[in-house]
């Protein structure tokens, strides 16, 4: 205890064994029997898969957001010689290593929408492209003058190649940190810590650009016609409190399995619990602030957005989010307690899991009823300005959960895939501080 | 970590001290690593020692532990502190706006959530870090300027390099040979005892320190106190000016009187004959609303009318004329709507009404006139719209007038279809 250095525990088990195959094979049947499901419930909805689609837009933010999370704390550690998380590091970057799968496994979405899909985002839709050529009456009546000059941005081909800009990006930074780690665990070159330090700076600048224009161009535009630019920023606090939640259960899933007993404890747990505290917070301030400044400011333009997320059946998904996303969280975590005592700190990992995942359905899904869709029984012919608030509907589907728990397994299978080898990094320098690190 | 250094072995750490000494305070051990001091601390603690303290140049971790230290009850103060700031915050707003001094701004409400977020999120930080800083002032009875430690010299390295465990003499098992020898088997370099100056006036504040700050907590008072009788009492004399070259300066402002010209007047006017740059406006047509002396019927010709300006016209209409005339030019904009359910009357004048055609009737140049130099008690709005918004109003009071007296047959047929017309207008 006493110690600032300590060496690994000469009975610990740190290499992955067969623990990656496991997972994988789990993650892909996981993933094979709810998207059978998923499509079964999709093509019950005869929508032409709008609502799987839009479930999937939701289901696979989460899952790339809990990458984007993870790998934050990845560039920060590096970014200002962090010591404490030397030790789950390792398991941080397999998880990063996920991107290239999640990545594919949104290509669903990102090729129907460019190659013609209507259905999923406003701006792909005619009507929007219509106003393109003329802003006359029958334009106004669908959209508002402001996001004609948005569809150039917005088109099925730049979208796609954006998307492939972001999935080329991701997967090179993360692989560079993975790759340069692992041959720390070979040569023990204290010299390799020193490239991935002045990496992270510059990867930092990148990692924020992209995680900012990502959010942009994946939900935000779900509403072409709003905007708010601490979205980005608002996204990422998000997806670090799925990061860090989804990192504190996978490292006690490692544990369970008999691996990183001795090497990984409760100081650790209490970092992560930590940064999820921080995180929650984070995000609602963020939150709030987006809320505040156009709820002041009153522009029609700006308001829509909460108009449809404060009345009608959505306000009762808001109040929730509010006190399930923030004060819950926020009072419990606050305490050493709740973060050093496991248990507790794997049922806030969950709680916020969950309710990380309302939040992307939150943001996604009133944007659902806007468009008129080939089955709309009610004729709803809103545009984004015009929609009648009791038109919308929460409208919870099974196919919500069922693509969000099929994407999950997706993500298993790509952890798990790259969960080989050693488990932690063994010849890095900071290790016996970070096997030694106490809270004070 | 560098050697140990060595220190002359002395047996009798605790010998009669060669110059005069006063009691005795405590012993001092220094260890040679922070690691070594954790050590050592959990072996005080062991030996069930409570009054030591360990010094040490930064935060060891785990030392709180091993000293037997309990958790500090601080994070309880700052949430206090927090929970305090956040309903002082919100408390301070509701009186202030919603309570003592009301005032309606826009129309928004007095009191409401949203707005007092940010002022209550930074009353709680506020408050919640004055819980943490002065919380942990008091809880470690700082600031404490005078230790008797400090009357070893090694002592002085705690602050640099030197990590020292201080046992008082005030412990029940304080011995002075047990002690120190404990100290020593838990691997210190040196172990000294410390005692208290010989001369008992070293220990206390000195006298002008606790008059200094009696004095200037008394002198600080007095500003409050002048302010406090200034708010209650009268005076004849005038008022006293800190700065008077800024409350009287050298100069004229508009309107004021000077000796200077023959006048008397500061304001110098326009010189007879004489007309700025731009400011002709011999257009009689289009500057006044003339044609040949008689209010014009017809619109300027410079001006294109199309559908251009009838949107601008619309668009300062709906700025300029709808809080009286309404957007429909009914008369019954907000301000007279707010006027009646207040008790008071405001009229209005409807611009559209066939019954009482006053505003009908009007040639273009007479409502243009009217926009400029205003009609019964409305003002003339010359100075906030331009001359060319103004044509475009009287254009889009004409569609006004038109489109609020139409007949369906007034409609194109092939739009007729669904439209009903009233059984009869409207006022």
């Amino acid at each position: 205890m006493s110690a600032l250095q300590k060496s690994l525990h000469p009975d610990e088990k740190y290499k992955a064994g067969k623990l990656g195959g496991s997972l994988w094979k789990i993650g892909l049947a996981i993933a094979a029997v709810f998207m059978a499901l998923s499509l079964l419930f999709g093509w019950r909805e005869g929508d032409h898969w709008k609502r799987f689609l839009y479930a999937y837009v939701v289901g696979w933010s989460f899952i790339f957001s809990i990458c984007v999370g993870v790998f934050w704390l990845i560039l920060l550690h590096h970014l200002v010689r962090g010591r404490w998380a030397t030790a789950v590091r390792r398991i941080a970057e397999a998880m990063t290593m996920a991107f290239p799968i999640v990545f594919i496994s949104g290509l669903a979405f990102v090729l129907p929408v460019a190659f013609g899909y209507q259905d999923l985002y406003y701006w792909a839709h005619p009507d929007a492209a219509l106003c393109l050529e003329k802003v006359g009456t029958t334009c106004h009546e669908y959209l508002h003058p402001s996001l004609v000059h948005k569809l150039g941005w917005l088109s099925g081909g730049f979208f796609l190649v954006r998307y492939i800009g972001y999935a080329v990006l991701y997967t090179g930074m993360a692989a560079y940190f993975a790759r340069k780690s692992r041959q720390q665990d070979e040569s023990g070159d204290p010299q390799l810590s020193e490239h991935m330090r002045i990496a992270s700076g510059p990867a930092m600048i990148v990692y924020s650009l992209i995680t900012c224009f990502a959010a942009f161009d994946i939900l935000m535009s779900m509403a072409p016609q709003w905007y708010s630019t601490i979205y980005g920023v608002n996204f990422w606090g998000s997806a670090c409190v799925g990061g860090f939640s989804a990192l504190a259960l996978m490292v006690l899933g490692i544990q369970r399995t008999g691996r990183l007993t001795h090497s990984v404890n409760p100081e650790h747990y209490h970092d992560i619990g930590k940064w999820m505290f921080a995180f929650t917070f984070f995000w609602a301030y963020t939150a709030f602030s987006q809320f505040m400044l156009q709820w002041y400011g009153n522009m029609p333009e700006e308001t829509v957005w909460y108009k449809y997320r404060l009345f009608g059946e959505w306000q009762w998904v808001s109040i929730a989010m509010l006190v399930g996303f923030w004060a819950f969280p926020f009072v419990f975590l606050m305490s050493r307690w709740t973060k050093r005592i496991v248990p507790s700190l794997v049922f806030f990992a969950v709680w916020q899991l969950v309710f990380h995942w309302l939040d992307l359905y939150w943001n996604v899904m009133p944007s659902y009823d806007w468009l008129p869709s080939f089955h709309d029984k009610a004729k709803i012919i809103t545009g984004p300005l015009t929609g009648n608030i009791a038109l919308h509907h929460v409208g919870f589907s099974p196919v919500d959960i069922t693509v969000w728990i099929a994407l999950i397994g997706v993500l298993l299978a790509g952890f798990g895939r790259n969960l080989t080898g050693n488990l932690i990094p063994v010849k890095d320098p900071t290790l016996g501080l970070s096997l030694a690190h106490e809270n004070l | 970590m560098s050697e140990p250094r060595t220190h002359e072995p002395d047996p009798q750490v605790i010998a009669a001290p060669e110059r005069r000494e006063g009691p005795l305070y405590g012993v001092i051990a220094e260890y040679d690593t922070p690691g070594e001091l954790i050590e050592a601390a959990r072996k005080v603690r062991d030996a069930g020692y409570t009054e030591f303290d360990c010094y040490s140049p930064f935060p060891v971790h785990g030392i709180d532990d091993a000293m037997g230290i309990k958790r500090t009850i601080l994070p309880v103060l700052i949430f206090g502190g927090g929970c305090l700031g956040a309903l002082g915050g919100l408390l301070l707003q509701w009186w202030c706006n919603a309570y003592n001094w009301p005032w309606n701004i826009s129309g928004k409400p007095a009191w409401s959530i949203p707005a007092n977020i940010p002022i209550a999120f930074e009353c709680t930080i506020l408050l919640a870090v004055f819980a943490s800083f002065f919380g942990m002032w008091i809880l470690n009875r700082l600031p404490q300027v005078w230790h008797p430690f400090f009357r070893n010299e090694r002592f002085n390295h705690v602050t640099d390099d030197a990590f020292m465990l201080g046992i008082e003499k005030s412990d029940r098992r304080f011995d002075s040979v047990a002690t120190p020898q404990l100290l020593k088997d838990a691997g210190a370099i040196s172990v000294e005892p410390v005692h208290y100056d010989p001369d008992p006036g070293v220990r206390m504040m000195p006298k002008w320190i606790t008059a200094f700050i009696v004095a200037s907590t008394a002198f600080a008072l007095i500003p409050f106190a002048i302010a406090a009788k200034a708010r209650t009492s009268h005076s004849s004399e005038p008022h006293v000016h800190i700065f008077p070259d800024m409350d009287f300066q050298p100069k004229y402002k508009s309107d004021q009187a000077m000796d200077l010209f023959a006048d008397g007047r500061e304001n110098r006017g326009q010189i007879t004959g004489t007309i700025a740059r731009g400011s002709l406006n011999a257009d009689d047509l289009f500057y006044r609303g003339l044609d040949n002396g008689q209010w014009a019927t017809g619109f300027p010709r410079q001006l294109e009318l199309n559908e251009q300006m009838m949107k601008r016209g619309k668009n300062r209409f709906e700025i300029y004329c709808t809080p009286c005339h309404g957007y429909d030019g009914r008369g019954n904009g907000a301000v007279p709507q707010r006027v009646a359910a207040t008790g008071g009357a405001w009229v209005a004048r409807n611009l559209v009404d066939a019954s009482n055609p006053v505003a009908i009737n009007m040639p273009n140049g007479q409502l243009f006139n009217t926009i400029s130099n205003g009609y019964n008690t409305m003002m003339g709005y010359a100075a906030q719209i331009p001359h060319a918004d103004r044509w475009a109003i009287v254009l889009y009071v004409r569609a006004l007038q038109r489109s609020q007296n139409a007949a369906l047959e007034d409609i194109p047929p092939d739009h007729r279809s669904g439209i009903q017309m009233p059984e009869a207008p409207n006022q």
